[in-house]
């Protein structure tokens, strides 16, 4: 029996040792929590993204999933509609599990772009 | 972090107590789907704190895209589910899932309800509670993984005296004073008991496998 629980004992530690982070997250969860917590701190999210990403795209590694479209909609609430398509285009280019959400979202934003523009003119 | 991290697997494995090896649950049904992606839906709240909801969201994107899944970004599932008229998690739960998992184009939905999120007081120590009943299911409305996860903080449980159970006790008394109990440790230790560590955890995802 004290076999048993060692080697599983073992196995729960290496196990857990054994799984490297696939992706870097740029302190995501404790800005998004913060952004709860704190409807102001939805500037410092903002901010935190943008350099995660570029710092990601600096160096050519993979943006973990989501992260765009978070930025996205933060641009969307903020009226930069522009913003917001860019980075909800680059979400779905990064993972294709988004694309039919992603090209809804887009979609939307054009459609809303172009009925504002029309009263415009 | 990865000091942090260490701990985090070493605390889950005393909360286990290492000792029971309970039967693997049947994951089938997972399998069978195979999901790809999983779109989290905010939680049904049973708790007295009203933030609750909110800051779980903020825990469960990344254990699950690490599992190899992709994750719908879980503030603007949130947003979009605003949009549509859904504010609270009662409401999102109700709907049928296929309805959710169409709007998103999401293989699965993730529900969760939290039952417990609290802290009760006692002279000069709090007992923090946190427990989750998770639930997956899939496009089809098929319901393909379950689990439910308690975790508890209380420091007199944890004068055991060794060295080890002192450092643990240390790092989460960090966290847990009397004036604000952080429930964020405690649920992040819950999910990655559910999704990683424990009997039923969920399986690998494609981006997971990939990386092998």
């Amino acid at each position: 029996m004290k076999l048993v629980s060692l080697l599983a004992c073992t196995i729960l530690v290496t196990g857990c040792a054994n799984r490297p982070s696939m992706y870097q997250w740029g302190g995501y969860d404790a800005m998004l929590y913060q952004s709860y917590k704190n409807p102001e701190k939805v500037i410092a999210l903002r901010a935190g993204l943008e350099s995660h990403i570029a710092q990601m795209e600096l160096s050519k590694q993979k943006v973990a999933p989501g992260l765009y479209a978070e930025l996205g909609t933060i641009y969307l609430q903020e009226g930069d509609s522009t913003k917001a398509v860019a980075m909800y285009t680059k979400e779905r280019d990064a993972w294709p599990e988004s694309r039919g959400l992603m090209d809804g979202l887009i979609k939307n934003i054009s459609k809303s772009m172009g009925s504002k523009s029309e009263i415009k003119s | 972090m990865k000091f942090a991290k260490l701990l985090l697997c070493l605390v889950a494995v005393v909360l286990t107590g290492c000792a029971s090896a309970p039967a693997k649950k049947d994951l089938s049904a997972f399998t069978a789907a195979a999901p790809r992606s999983i779109l989290v839906v905010p939680a049904v709240n049973k708790s007295l704190d009203v933030d609750a909801p909110n800051y779980l969201l903020s825990t469960l994107t990344i254990p699950l895209a690490e599992k190899g899944f992709y994750v719908f970004p879980v503030n603007t599932a949130k947003f979009i589910l605003e949009q549509e008229g859904f504010y609270e998690g009662e409401q999102i739960h109700k709907q049928p899932p296929e309805v959710l998992a169409k709007l998103f184009d999401a293989d699965t939905v993730l529900y969760v309800t939290i039952n417990r999120w609290d802290a009760q007081y006692a002279f000069i120590a709090a007992t923090v509670t946190v427990e989750f009943d998770y639930r997956m299911v899939s496009r089809d409305g098929v319901e393909i993984w379950k689990a439910t996860q308690k975790m508890q903080y209380s420091p007199q449980n944890n004068n055991s005296g060794s060295p080890l159970a002192m450092l643990i006790t240390a790092a989460i008394n960090a966290a847990v004073t009397r004036a604000a109990p952080n429930y964020l440790p405690l649920t992040q230790q819950a999910n990655q008991m559910v999704f990683v560590l424990g009997p039923n955890a969920v399986p690998d995802g494609p981006y997971r496998i990939l990386a092998k």
